[in-house]
């Protein structure tokens, strides 16, 4: 497409959304593990199954 | 994978995507609050989910 030439919808170009994205993989990895432990602390107060 | 952010803008995804997160952590503690198991400021002792079970095994109070 021509467009991919000019432009993306959001604006970013493709070396600035894999930017983005490596950043956002990474948080969403630390995001995930940190409710990982939350949820095991919480199962070995009071498991809730 | 990457390419999703040619389609949304970051910046309106990241707020959306905060916004929502906050709403649902906020909705699941006072959802959890409002309970007696998992409430963790009521000072109440845990009623245990194996209780009802329990009302079968004698009561120690109960021997001489």
């Amino acid at each position: 497409m021509a467009d991919e030439k000019r432009g993306s919808l959001s604006g970013l170009t493709e070396s600035e959304a894999k930017e983005f994205h490596g950043i956002f993989v990474t948080s969403f990895i630390i995001f995930t593990v940190i409710a990982i432990v939350a949820h095991v602390l919480v199962w070995q107060w009071r498991p809730w199954l | 994978m990457w390419r999703i952010w040619l389609l949304f803008d970051p910046r309106r995804a990241l707020i959306a995507l905060f916004t929502f997160l906050f709403v649902l952590a906020l909705l699941i503690h006072f959802i959890l609050l409002s309970t007696d198991r998992f409430n963790w400021l009521g000072g109440h002792a845990a009623p245990s989910a194996a209780a009802q079970h329990m009302s079968t095994l004698p009561d120690p109070a109960a021997k001489p």
